[in-house]
């Protein structure tokens, strides 16, 4: 009895699943079908389908380019499709690509670049570069180097920057003031920084709980998917203490020098004594809830923390320098054209417009994304524009010292997993520094082998 | 003369048989096909796939023998992957089941309120797993969080619920118990209702108090349905990913990181298809054994 009713449950819910993909099936039918469509409508116009997963507050700054582009240029329509995350457009990527039915343009990450060339599915840089419509290498080199860098795989250009990013400090000045520091001074060094956070972090009616917290470290569960973010965040102070990710010849890591080290102590001292186990993982929110005072991040951010933080007496501040250099880590949006494209010409001439001094002011200006190259700095509108913006300024000015991710030929993604592990297993597992750099880097180690030998 | 008779018979039986197959999968078709292009095509694939080595954008893969095998077996990772996999498990099914129970008992008797209740405890079943997880979140939250708040009530010290390994993986069973009780509760009431009342009359003119009715009757009367509830929450809880990937995402120091994230992680973003498909199968296989384990223990105790 009981058996046959829970049966019959299970019957009614596999129909009613078997009922939901048969609709699946015939809404994916018909969306398909539309496109084709519409590409073949008019001879002369062509249609560039363009991916990205630019944030919804990016979109009408996208739409007023892609408006701009098509006045420019009558017979090209640009289509751009919005993917929600970074993870959904590569797994749309890869079924498009076996389905024959990729985007002309895309954007797409130095992540699983590597997979992209090995499969054949997008263009050398360089075959529309040194075409009759191509550009120049000076105007090429102005691009900056760090960005170019992240752009190839191999030292071979297969993408172009569309904007930039980088990391900059954002602070509380009231909360300055209120300890006794210069607002306008905000850490120049990592003794400053490690001394200014602790005096930051105040627990003003003695219950044991930090009221305010000098610094915020995206350490676990923070951390975003697949620990990146975390990673990114670390990266500058690996620089700043002269180490690197990998050596030039990509056989060893080198995350774990005594660079890598004295980097990582300086994240489990900031942990431990400010006691960010218990911090939330909402920082922006803490930040604007006077809950925290320093706190690294974006540009990306500009523009919803000049609307939510309008109560509140902040700026942005250079990333302090360490023991041995000045830096911060760069990143970007990267255009890559694809193969199957019909129409790469008129793809390529999308991208090559993008990249001119002033597009990249008009987007930059109205996307708060920074610009790609040195350029942009001379057109006027945008000089205007920094002197009315100065905190937008820092992040324009911090591109001079910013380094991108050295792009790892195979694994990359695996090695940046062991990277994490070792950050997460010297803050929130207590462990020693030394040994769990050393631990990962031998993981990494066997697998830059292991890869080679293939 | 007779033989022939019964020939004729035979043939007519054939054709008949014949062309009810024919309008059987007639009828059947369109399950037929859903059933063969997105469970069966994909199942019989990544068996093949879990021999190779494919990273999705490449239009080939290369044959590499037992390789993803041999490598998921010498993988420390993989075993704590595994481990903790089972502790969900263990963690998850006896809670479940108990409080379960408990509950469908409770709301079979005459009370008021029952259709609400019965509502509320089946309610986080239909919640979207994302919306759960951020309302769980903010539960956990160690400074602001109400679970917190409330063990601070007892004078027990505030737990960092999310950021500590040991505590990440029972944060993790509480919300999936959760998120799973309201499916048992519903089998479990169902089970409850199909008890002759006859049989607790007969127990209460025996003299049978509250306690030996529920152990002598309810308990062994409900086996089938415990054993049902047994194999798939099983099942359901080797399997289990949607929360882990919203609430923990594997972490911290990947104490929650259970099998079917594994999978995932490697399937969709380290793109190594062949070994996901591997440690899939491994997967099927640990539950096919369990099963087929509890099919055989069990049924001679509960179908007798």
């Amino acid at each position: 009895m009981v058996i046959l009713k829970t049966r019959a449950l299970a019957i009614t819910k596999f129909f009613f699943f078997s009922k939901l993909s048969f609709l699946v099936i015939v809404i994916l039918l018909s969306t398909s079908s539309c496109g084709k469509k519409d590409e073949n409508k008019n001879g002369k116009e062509v249609t560039i389908v363009f991916w990205h997963s630019f944030v919804s507050s990016t979109v009408p700054a996208l739409n007023e380019l892609i408006g701009k582009f098509e006045k420019e240029h009558p017979t090209i329509r640009i289509k751009a499709q919005y993917i929600p995350t970074g993870d959904a457009l590569v797994q749309k990527l890869i079924t498009a690509i076996q389905s024959k039915n990729a985007p002309d343009i895309s954007w797409i990450h130095s992540d699983f670049m590597e997979d992209l060339v090995r499969a054949d599915a997008i263009y050398k840089m360089s075959y529309f570069t040194d075409g009759n419509n191509g550009i120049n290498k000076e105007e090429l080199e102005d691009i900056y180097p760090s960005l170019r860098q992240y752009a190839s795989w191999k030292g071979t250009l297969y993408s172009l920057p569309m904007e930039a990013t980088n990391l900059a400090l954002l602070y509380n000045k009231e909360m300055f003031r209120k300890a006794g520091l210069d607002p306008n001074h905000p850490p120049k060094t990592w003794a400053e920084l490690e001394d200014y956070a602790q005096k930051l972090t105040l627990d003003t009616n003695g219950d044991g709980k930090y009221e305010q917290t000098g610094l915020y470290l995206p350490i676990y569960p923070a951390a975003g998917p697949l620990s990146s973010w975390m990673v990114w965040q670390w990266m500058p102070y690996l620089w700043q203490a002269g180490g690197d990710i990998i050596d030039d010849a990509q056989t060893h890591v080198l995350y774990d020098s005594p660079s890598g080290i004295e980097a990582l102590s300086l994240w489990q001292r900031i942990y431990n004594r400010l006691h960010l186990s218990t911090f939330t993982s909402d920082y922006d929110v803490a930040f604007a809830s006077k809950h925290l005072a320093m706190a690294m991040d974006g540009p990306w951010d500009l523009p919803r923390y000049n609307d939510i933080l309008k109560n509140l007496d902040w700026a942005f501040a250079p990333l302090p320098a360490g023991p041995q250099k000045q830096a911060t880590i760069v990143g970007g949006e990267y255009l890559a054209i694809f193969k199957q494209s019909s129409h790469p010409n008129e793809a390529w001439e999308f991208v090559k417009w993008m990249i001119k001094p002033e597009t990249q002011a008009f987007w930059a200006i109205r996307s708060g994304y920074l610009p790609i190259r040195h350029a942009v700095l001379n057109v006027p509108e945008f000089q205007q524009y920094l002197t009315k913006n100065p905190n937008f300024k820092v992040f324009v000015d911090q591109m001079d010292f910013g380094l991108a991710q050295k792009p790892i030929d195979y694994g990359g993604l695996q090695i940046q997993r062991h990277i994490a592990e070792a950050i997460e297993k010297s803050t929130v597992g207590r462990e020693d520094v030394k040994k769990a750099l050393e631990e990962s880097a031998n993981k990494s180690n066997k697998l830059l082998q292991s890869q080679k030998r293939k | 003369m007779e033989m022939n008779i019964t020939q004729d018979k035979k043939v007519n039986q054939n054709r008949k048989s014949k062309k009810d197959l024919l309008s059987a999968l007639l009828f059947l078709s369109p399950t037929l096909v859903i059933f063969t292009t997105f469970i069966l095509f994909p199942v019989l694939f990544s068996f093949y796939l879990s021999f190779q080595s494919w990273n999705m954008f490449s239009t080939q893969s290369t044959f590499i023998g037992l390789e993803n095998y041999s490598r998921m077996f010498s993988s420390d990772e993989f075993w704590m992957v595994l481990k903790n996999t089972l502790i969900y498990t263990l963690g998850t099914i006896p809670l479940n089941m108990a409080l379960s129970l408990i509950i469908a008992y409770v709301l079979n008797k005459k009370l008021k309120g029952k259709k609400f209740l019965r509502t509320a405890f089946f309610a986080p079943v239909v919640i979207s797993p994302v919306a759960a997880a951020v309302i769980w979140r903010w539960l956990y939250d160690p400074n602001f969080g109400l679970l917190n708040y409330f063990i601070g009530l007892f004078g027990i010290k505030a737990i960092n619920w999310l950021n500590d390994p040991t505590a990440a993986m029972f944060a993790l069973i509480i919300m999936g118990v959760w998120k799973t009780l309201g499916v048992n509760m519903v089998l479990f009431s169902a089970g409850l209702q199909g008890i002759p009342e006859s049989y607790y009359e007969a127990a209460q003119l025996d003299g049978a108090g509250r306690w030996a009715k529920f152990w002598h009757i309810t308990i062994p009367m409900l086996s089938p349905t415990t054993f049902f509830i047994m194999i798939m929450s099983m099942i359901g809880s080797f399997q289990v990913f949607d929360i882990v990937y919203v609430l923990t995402s594997g972490g911290p120091l990947g104490s929650t990181k259970v099998l079917v994230f594994y999978i995932y992680e490697h399937a969709f973003k380290f793109f190594e298809m062949g070994y996901a498909s591997a440690v899939s199968y491994f997967l099927f296989a640990i539950l096919f054994i369990f099963t087929m384990l509890q099919v055989k223990y069990m049924r001679s105790k509960v179908l007798g």
